[in-house]
């Protein structure tokens, strides 16, 4: 099956400085964390297979057909840029209807749709409102709006949850999350670990232009031997378990942590770690209440890979 | 074919909606009811002091010659036709209009011809309100009409080719509004007195060539050294380059790539 996005040995250079280099990758359907800190390079990648620069070295397919200039291509494509720019002077509502005119809609298609993109981030409130007039989040959930308004099936978000309360970023999670359900395709970038998580496990790395690791967190822990694995559990007898683990040459330390029933495990082979504990719950008739791996998110990940 | 100029609707549409709202669109609108409020201070003075020095005609000409065609056209062409290509990079807001399935050129055209339908209607109603005003008491005198739609077509021809203009430098040039006030005030006020042939390097010459010869002495240094081109020919020369220009502009605009600084 033809992936959604194919991008192959992709470059930009600004000048003398590189945007990205030589990336070849492929994304289908669901949702894809691109991840990597400000100036790693993600907005670069997503003009590029936006077609909105053109790469240096490299193709981009979408769908299998190219992208720049390819204008009917943005029929399925839905972009949320990360600039917080509008059309100041307009109201929400036409801003949306103004926007969707340039897919050829008729009028009462145009209506519905802005209709129905402002319910879906919760602005139909304020649709006559005059978009100066809006906070932060109400900005942000516009621009998304206006990227889903025309039902694409590629929605490509360039950190669409910067500078947002946590109501609005929860609500906009929550669409995000939505639409994967549908079958479609997105692309969602951040600089910001936990957000990320909060939407999906498939993650692209991307640091100084580069790709550093694309798969899901686990696929991309696996790559990461070496890197130690941190386990808290909360459980009815926790020295005792901790004696248990101790026996084990994977377990690379244990700690209690003061004032509950929680020790933090830390081992550096996470799959045998997991299989031994079941057992060792039920020989020793400890209760279990909480297992918890804080450590596993992108955040420690990304921190290992890039300190490497 | 008819994509793009359903393209060029759309984003017509779009923009002529918001270019009426734009508080910069208030701005050009008082600037353009200029004429209309010394048209009425002037009437009124005649009125008061019951001496009328001038026909309401020939105040109207001068109008034309110093305020219309050597100000407010290029003003009005060179602020909204700069701001086709400059205003979306300057509001980092051409990210909605490329990832839009419309192409390059419909937004360039579109843009263009919302914008030079603003600025024509702003010239038109200031326009045909002073030309009433000063000439109220001859208002059943059906030839003044004929001066007045001459002299009209001359300004929305003007409007049509110095937009074109400036929206071609838009889309390259970042200090296009700097350049404009150089080619507008510099070049276009300087070349046009040139003798022989270099005068037509103007665009006001050809623009000059069209109006009917009803300048008043105040006024009469502006039409010094015109060599007239055919009118005919000034008109099709007109709408030539205004095609160039565009042409230009829509080629630039789809090859250029416009870098939106964070």
């Amino acid at each position: 099956m033809t992936p959604v996005i194919q991008v192959q040995n992709l470059s930009r250079w600004y000048g003398n400085v590189l945007g990205l280099s030589d990336v070849t990758l492929e994304i289908d359907a669901g949702i894809t964390g691109l991840l990597g800190p400000n100036g790693a390079g993600k907005s670069t990648f997503l003009k590029l297979i936006t077609g909105q620069i053109k790469p240096n070295i490299g193709s981009v397919a979408i769908s299998g057909q190219k992208v720049k200039n390819n204008y009917s291509l943005f029929r399925t494509i839905g972009f949320c840029p990360e600039q917080d720019a509008y059309y100041d002077e307009l109201t929400g509502w036409q801003f949306l209807t103004g926007l969707l005119r340039l897919y050829h809609f008729s009028e009462p298609e145009i209506v519905r749709h802005a209709q129905k993109a402002l319910d879906i981030v919760e602005l139909t409130p304020d649709k006559d409102r005059i978009i100066k007039s809006y906070s932060r989040g109400m900005r942000q959930r516009l621009k998304v709006a206006q990227a889903i308004a025309h039902e694409p099936e590629i929605l490509i978000l360039d950190e669409p949850l910067n500078g947002l309360d946590p109501l609005s970023r929860r609500k906009i999670i929550r669409l995000i999350k939505t639409y994967k359900q549908e079958g479609k395709t997105i692309i969602v970038s951040s600089h910001v670990l936990p957000e990320i998580e909060a939407m999906t496990q498939k993650i692209i790395l991307i640091h100084q232009g580069k790709i550093f690791a694309e798969g899901d967190i686990h696929y991309i822990r696996d790559l990461i031997e070496k890197h130690p694995h941190i386990v808290s559990i909360r459980c009815s007898d926790p020295r005792k378990l901790a004696s248990l683990f101790i026996a084990h040459d994977f377990v690379l330390k244990v700690n209690f942590l003061a004032g509950n029933d929680s020790l933090l495990v830390e081992t550096n082979n996470r799959d045998k770690f997991f299989g031994l504990l079941p057992s060792l719950f039920v020989e020793h008739n400890i209760e279990v209440f909480e297992i918890t791996s804080p450590d596993d998110n992108l955040q420690a990940v990304f921190d290992y890979l890039i300190g490497q | 074919m008819k994509y793009l100029w359903d393209s060029v609707w759309d984003v017509f549409h779009f923009f002529f909606s918001l270019g009426r709202r734009a508080r910069k669109a208030k701005v050009f609108y008082l600037i353009s009811f200029l004429p209309v409020v010394l048209a009425g201070i002037f009437k009124f003075s005649q009125i008061f002091t019951g001496e009328p020095h001038f026909e309401g005609i020939y105040i109207f000409s001068n109008m034309i010659m110093g305020f219309y065609l050597q100000f407010l056209i290029l003003i009005l062409a060179l602020f909204y036709g700069t701001s086709v290509c400059s205003e979306e990079l300057e509001g980092k807001t051409l990210t909605y209009l490329t990832t839009r399935p419309v192409p390059k050129p419909a937004i360039i055209l579109g843009k263009y011809v919302a914008y030079t339908a603003l600025v024509i209607l702003m010239v038109v109603f200031g326009f045909v309100f002073s030309f009433l005003i000063l000439n109220v008491n001859d208002l059943l005198n059906f030839s003044l009409y004929k001066i007045l739609l001459r002299n009209m077509a001359v300004l929305v021809l003007g409007l049509i080719c110095y937009t074109a203009f400036f929206t071609l430098i838009g889309t390259f040039l970042k200090r296009s509004i700097m350049f404009g006030l150089i080619f507008s005030f510099g070049w276009e006020n300087v070349i046009q007195y040139f003798p022989g042939s270099t005068q037509r390097f103007a665009i006001v010459h050809y623009l000059k060539s069209l109006l009917p010869a009803q300048v008043s002495e105040g006024f009469a240094f502006l039409l010094f050294r015109l060599e007239p081109t055919p009118p005919w020919l000034a008109v099709l020369i007109l709408f030539l380059i205004t095609g160039v220009f565009l042409t230009v502009a829509c080629l630039i605009f789809s090859w250029q790539e416009y870098i939106l600084q964070d």
